[in-house]
């Protein structure tokens, strides 16, 4: 069945009328995927390849009550007033295209999506008075209760996500996925967005089909983690495997393998860390993703390593090793 | 961007933090020992420079007496510390201390929010048992005076240290910062004869300051700060030249990062994180990089073609290794055109081995135009698709390079 991007997939675009969006615009039809608005302040009414542009989520949602996801494709400068916006009206998953978020504002929005996920009092009253109401939220119409974990963000600097043959959110795959990607039954989860086309190049290339490729995002902090993705694939019948793409800097390889070791994923774990060559140069060099910088030990090829062995994961030496490593699923 | 000590404690200043008195000094004559003669519990010399572990390597001198500075100032200009030269000195009064803490504002990849880190003890505090404890940013965004105050301390910081705790939190989210942290944040005793207003009562103080700046805020942080490089060493023209390609034009981006280093295969890599796989896949087959820079986002033609310029400017090449993933919505053709178009330009003209792997969109069109343009203007290209596994391409450089083993 596949994660994040199904059937019911619906989405809506934020930053329609700019340069990325109306292109991802256009990607995103041409895949088969349900696009049923954009949003542009000020430039309601127009219309960006037959897609209906409106000046606010609120109002695209009057209009189309199906939607239950977000693409956010604006400048850094106005992505969090984007993501905010999607957060207040329960959208449930916002794939978040847009590079070069300031950390802080990534921050928040995180601490948003928190907020409206774990039941404050006053959600709990309500959850008493519909307790099987968890699907109004994608119409938008109920105002305020929101079952634990309804909002997901993938992103920020995310490539996108693809259920090949079902559909795709964001820019992953290009003009035309169909030769990169192929259905099937392995998840891939990737810091990189070149990456994640890559491995499910070579995974395609070798027969071996993907039921969901995400591009996470490199930046320090992001929405979904390897972990929160994994237990979607945990419970999706479709992903018999996963396969990590990683690299140097933070920890959320480290907690993808705590959650492991815990049991909370049962499937063949496939992993590829990236990054040797950067703990070569001084402390704190950039290069790459935001994400990937280390201070001191944490964070480092060695502990990640480490982490995910001690967990049972298949490590790659090469991405393209990993096809040999899944190969007796 | 990292800052220099200085330069984080104007920022604690403006936030209203305590910091000692001190002098900013370029050249040993500029010393105004009018302002070093009140300091009459003697002076430190603090070397501005990057690297950590400045005091072991001896960046830190103390001077008791007057007449020791201005000798012990020309010994501090002339070091090198951890391969840094000394070009900034900051001459601080030297504070009786009581008691030292240390303190810091952070992102936590493990909360996925930020993180206020205390501990007991100054230097190397974040080896002895500091303690993280995340921060509700949206609560303390909302919340004011004394339950903003609470919030963020309550429980965890002793009383005396609870306003500094907020005025770093101000900093840290006014200029947007990735870490602001104090080691050691001391307890002085009021010194009278300096300062009346402390006699007497305890005074907290930040003697350090280690600040590091998000990048990603600069578009709306007011203060700007020059270049520096962690390199320990001033940034190359290449480097600077590369970096001025993505200025003022957000079409992708190509250049933005690029670094020398002292191997003899220039690298064009594409994607932020197909280019780390490929650099590490080069290392390992022994091939010696002589530079990592990167490309990606679908940056223009003439981007392209100004980094290939800057790029193979380098003296001592024996090899181009153009490399990247399959690329999502990168234009191959265009920025392989690019890429013509600076090597065209190149003197003298290259001659070595260039092997280019890329796949993509446009990317069958790219390579019919390359062995064309290969095949009469006389360059050595090897060129594979996406049919070739990308990280295979780096032996193939190698061997063509440094002979097959």
């Amino acid at each position: 069945m596949a994660i994040l991007v199904t059937d019911k997939t619906k989405v809506l675009i934020q930053g329609i009328t700019g340069k990325e969006g109306s292109k991802v615009a256009l990607q995103m039809k041409n895949y088969n995927t349900k696009v049923l608005a954009g949003v542009t302040p000020g430039k309601g009414g127009q219309e960006v390849h037959g897609v209906p542009v409106y000046n606010t989520i609120a109002e695209a949602l009057e209009n189309h009550p199906g939607i239950n996801t977000s693409f956010i494709a604006v400048p850094n400068f106005a992505a969090y007033g984007a993501m905010e916006e999607a957060i207040n009206n329960k959208i449930p998953l916002i794939n978040v295209l847009t590079e070069h978020i300031p950390i802080q504002d990534t921050a928040k929005a995180i601490a948003m999506v928190k907020a409206h996920s774990s039941p404050s009092l006053r959600d709990h009253e309500v959850a008493k008075q519909s307790s099987n109401s968890s699907n109004e939220i994608a119409t938008g119409r109920t105002k305020w209760y929101i079952p634990r974990n309804d909002i997901k963000i993938v992103g920020p600097s995310s490539i996108g996500i693809i259920s090949p043959g079902i559909g795709k959110v964001g820019s992953i795959g290009g003009d035309d996925p169909r030769g990169v990607f192929s259905k099937g039954s392995v998840g891939i989860i990737s810091k990189s967005g070149g990456m994640a086309s890559e491995v499910s190049w070579i995974l395609t290339k070798n027969g071996i089909g993907q039921s969901t490729v995400i591009g996470i995002g490199g930046d320090i902090l992001v929405g979904s983690t390897f972990a929160d993705l994994m237990e979607e694939f945990e419970k999706d019948e479709q992903t018999k495997a996963v396969v990590l793409f990683g690299e140097i800097g933070g920890t959320y390889e480290e907690e993808a393998a705590e959650l492991i070791k815990k049991g909370g994923f049962s499937k063949k774990v496939v992993a590829f860390v990236s990054g040797l060559f950067a703990e070569t140069l001084p402390q704190g060099t950039k290069l790459g993703h935001a994400g990937a910088i280390v201070y001191g030990e944490k964070g480092s090829y060695k502990s990640k390593i480490n982490s995910l062995k001690e967990a049972g994961v298949t490590i790659a030496k090469t991405p393209d090793e990993i096809p040999d490593l899944l190969s007796n699923l | 961007m990292l800052l220099y000590e200085f330069e984080g404690k104007k920022l604690f200043k403006s936030c209203g933090i305590n910091v000692p008195e001190s002098q900013l000094i370029t050249y040993p004559d500029e010393l105004d020992s009018s302002l070093t003669l009140r300091m009459t519990g003697g002076v430190v010399l603090k070397a501005q420079t990057l690297s950590g572990k400045r005091a072991d390597a001896g960046g830190i001198i103390r001077a008791e007496k007057q007449i020791e500075i201005q000798e012990k100032l020309v010994e501090i200009f002339s070091k090198k510390i951890n391969g840094e030269k000394v070009e900034k000195v900051l001459v601080e009064e030297m504070v009786e201390v009581e008691k030292e803490y240390y303190l810091s504002f952070s992102y936590s990849t493990e909360t996925r929010s930020p993180v206020m880190t205390f501990g007991e003890g100054g230097t190397g505090a974040e080896g002895k048992g500091a303690q993280s404890y995340p921060v509700d940013i949206l609560a303390m965004s909302h919340l004011r005076g004394e339950e903003m105050r609470l919030h963020l301390g309550g429980g965890i910081l002793p009383e005396e240290l609870m306003e500094t705790a907020l005025k770093l939190w101000e900093v840290f989210t006014k200029y947007d910062c990735e870490l602001a942290e104090i080691n050691p944040l001391v307890v002085v005793k009021g010194n009278p004869s300096t300062r009346s207003a402390r006699s007497g009562q305890n005074y907290i103080m930040a003697l350090d300051a280690k600040i590091i700046l998000d990048d990603d805020a600069d578009f709306r942080r007011g203060e700007k700060f020059p270049e520096r490089n962690l390199f320990g060493r001033a940034s190359t023209e290449r480097e600077i030249e590369a970096r001025k390609i993505d200025q003022g034009d957000h079409r992708g981006t190509a250049g933005s990062v690029y670094w020398d280093l002292d191997g003899d295969i220039a690298v064009l890599a594409a994607g932020g994180g197909g280019s780390v796989v490929n650099m590490d896949a080069l290392i390992a087959y022994g091939g010696k990089p002589a530079n990592y820079t990167e490309h990606s986002g679908n940056p223009p033609r003439e981007k392209l073609k100004r980094l290939t310029k800057i790029l193979l400017s380098k003296p001592g090449l024996k090899g181009l290794w153009i490399v990247g993933g399959t690329a999502n919505f990168t234009d191959i053709y265009e920025t392989l055109m690019g890429f013509v178009e600076g090597l065209r330009e190149v003197e003298p003209k290259p001659t070595y081995p260039i092997v280019i792997r890329r796949g993509g969109p446009r990317d069958k069109e790219a390579f019919e135009a390359l062995k064309e343009i290969g095949k009469k203007e006389g360059f050595d290209f090897h060129i594979y698709g996406r049919e070739t596994p990308m990280t295979s391409t780096a032996k193939i450089i190698v061997d063509l390079v440094y002979g097959k083993h």
